[in-house]
């Protein structure tokens, strides 16, 4: 616990971006239709309705209607639809 | 929008994932950096679209994770020229295309002359196709540099020239020496002497003299083919005797009042020329010396008035084909015996008088007055009368030489120490 604080407060200190070095992962949600999420790791379930993504710190779940993902590479993926919500789990837990 | 044109030209292809886990496959080319769009949840698995070079690499994944892989759709080029591959006319047409605008693409078409002004392009076409550069050579062995070289030897009044290939055009920019424009380029060697006499009797109004000896003065009537410069300079010696002669080619500017006689007559009977209904036109196309008309002409007994007009066809502004098309009027006509009346003579007269006066006029002739005056008779008319002009009247002659015979024992000639 102390050492995850101590890296925290020297992460901030020397300005550096937290996605880079804590391996974060980074939403971009536009409006409630389309998110872009990087830094993830993989697909656990994928359905019109719900999308889990399994990322470094748990998962994210992202419920909706009718999502589609646009793209889907190493490092980025892209989906559309009506989304509802996003929520953040425990991966082990939430599996 | 250029995305999509690349991923069309290099196939794609939309494939159906099923199976045991088809969410460990995604993952699995996510992983080797393999670039899905367009993913959507199916009955038993998902179906998305892949390059065609990806779905080569995809087996492995398939097998390894146990997932079975449908191709739904097949999209782009490659699959295009697979489609047609039995149409080989089109790919010989394409081929065919390729090849042609390759072969054309190889010739100079045409010529464009920027800057000239004192030599047309015609002029300048016609001196580069004697030395083989014209419309249709092969754009490898243009030579610009000695183009360049060639114009400027030729025209000596053309200062600067640059030749480039733009495409299958040959540019020359020009720029003309315009201090020589208005110049004569007669380039003479050597000058001869000569003197100059009067073309004309007259009055002398006005003499400049730039070379030679005046012999005559303003306000001196003279006759024609009088001396009025003479080419021939006297040397005199201390004594004041004439010892030689120095040769010249006179020079100068002597205007003279003059007289001229005008005549003019004409008949009050003659022809006129009466169409006989409307002009008929005939458009036609020649190619080389044959040529394709449309339609027969009804011949009239009387005669018939032709008038053509022709254009050649060209490919830009100095490659001409051999095809010209144009149309010819005809228009039948018969001639009847008609009079004119006085105004009409007058007035047929008079013009005949203005288009001669502007005539003498463009030579550089002034027109002081005139005593033309119109007389009209019973059958004919006549302009006659006496101009009056102030022109010049120089005309070269040669000069006489004179040798004079020297004294040998004449010490003070050639050595003067």
């Amino acid at each position: 616990m102390d050492r995850e604080k101590i890296r925290d407060s020297l992460i901030s200190a020397a300005g550096m971006p937290k996605d880079v070095l804590r391996g974060a992962s980074v939403l971009t949600v536009l409006g409630s239709f389309e998110i872009c999420i990087e830094n993830f790791r993989g697909i656990t379930e994928y359905t019109e309705e719900l999308v889990r993504i399994r990322t470094k710190e748990g998962q994210i779940r992202i419920t909706g209607k009718k999502m589609t993902v646009e793209y889907y590479t190493d490092t980025e993926m892209k989906i559309t639809g009506e989304i509802h919500a996003i929520e953040f789990s425990d991966g082990r837990k939430g599996n | 929008m250029i995305h999509r044109f690349i991923r069309f030209l290099r196939g794609y292809v939309r494939i159906g994932v099923g199976g045991y886990s088809p969410e460990r496959f995604l993952n699995m080319c996510s992983y080797h950096n393999i670039y899905i769009w367009g993913l959507m949840p199916v009955k038993n698995g998902y179906e998305m679209y892949i390059m065609l070079k990806d779905f080569r690499k995809i087996r492995p994944f398939a097998k390894k994770t146990k997932t079975r892989i449908k191709i739904v759709k097949r999209t782009g080029f490659p699959f295009l020229l697979y489609r047609y591959r039995r149409r080989k006319l089109f790919f010989i047409g394409i081929l065919i295309c390729v090849i042609m605008l390759n072969v054309y693409s190889m010739f100079i078409w045409d010529i464009h002359f920027e800057g000239n002004e004192k030599w047309t392009d015609e002029t300048l076409l016609e001196f580069l196709d004697s030395v083989d550069v014209s419309p249709f050579m092969l754009r490898s062995s243009v030579d610009c540099p000695s183009i360049v070289k060639n114009i400027r030897k030729e025209y000596n009044d053309i200062v600067w020239v640059s030749a480039s290939v733009d495409g299958s055009c040959l540019n020359i920019h020009i720029k003309e020496n315009d201090d020589t424009l208005h110049q004569d380029i007669s380039v003479s060697g050597e000058k001869q002497p000569c003197d100059l006499i009067a073309s004309k009797d007259g009055v002398i109004t006005k003499i400049i003299t730039r070379s030679g000896v005046p012999q005559v003065h303003a306000g001196d009537a003279v006759k024609k083919g009088q001396i009025l410069v003479s080419g021939r300079i006297e040397v005199l010696d201390d004594t004041g005797e004439v010892t030689g002669y120095q040769y010249t080619e006179s020079d100068a500017d002597i205007y003279a009042d003059t007289e001229m006689e005008y005549n003019d007559s004409m008949k009050r009977l003659h022809e006129e020329k009466i169409y006989d209904g409307n002009p008929q036109y005939r458009p036609f196309l020649r190619i080389g010396n044959w040529s394709v008309s449309s339609g027969g002409i009804r011949e009239s007994t009387q005669g018939v008035e032709i008038s053509s007009s022709e254009r050649q066809v060209k490919i830009g502004e100095n490659f001409y084909l051999p095809f010209s098309y144009g149309v010819r009027i005809f228009r039948n006509c018969h001639f009847d015996n008609a009079k004119y009346s006085n105004t009409e003579l007058q007035k047929i007269l008079s013009g005949n008088f203005k288009r001669f006066c502007e005539k003498i006029k463009e030579n550089g002739v002034q027109i002081r007055d005139n005593s033309v005056k119109i007389h009209l008779y019973e059958n004919s008319a006549e302009a006659s009368g006496i101009l009056y002009l102030n022109e010049k009247i120089t005309e070269k002659a040669d000069t006489e030489i004179i040798t004079i015979e020297r004294k040998e024992s004449d010490e003070s000639v050639g050595t003067d120490d």
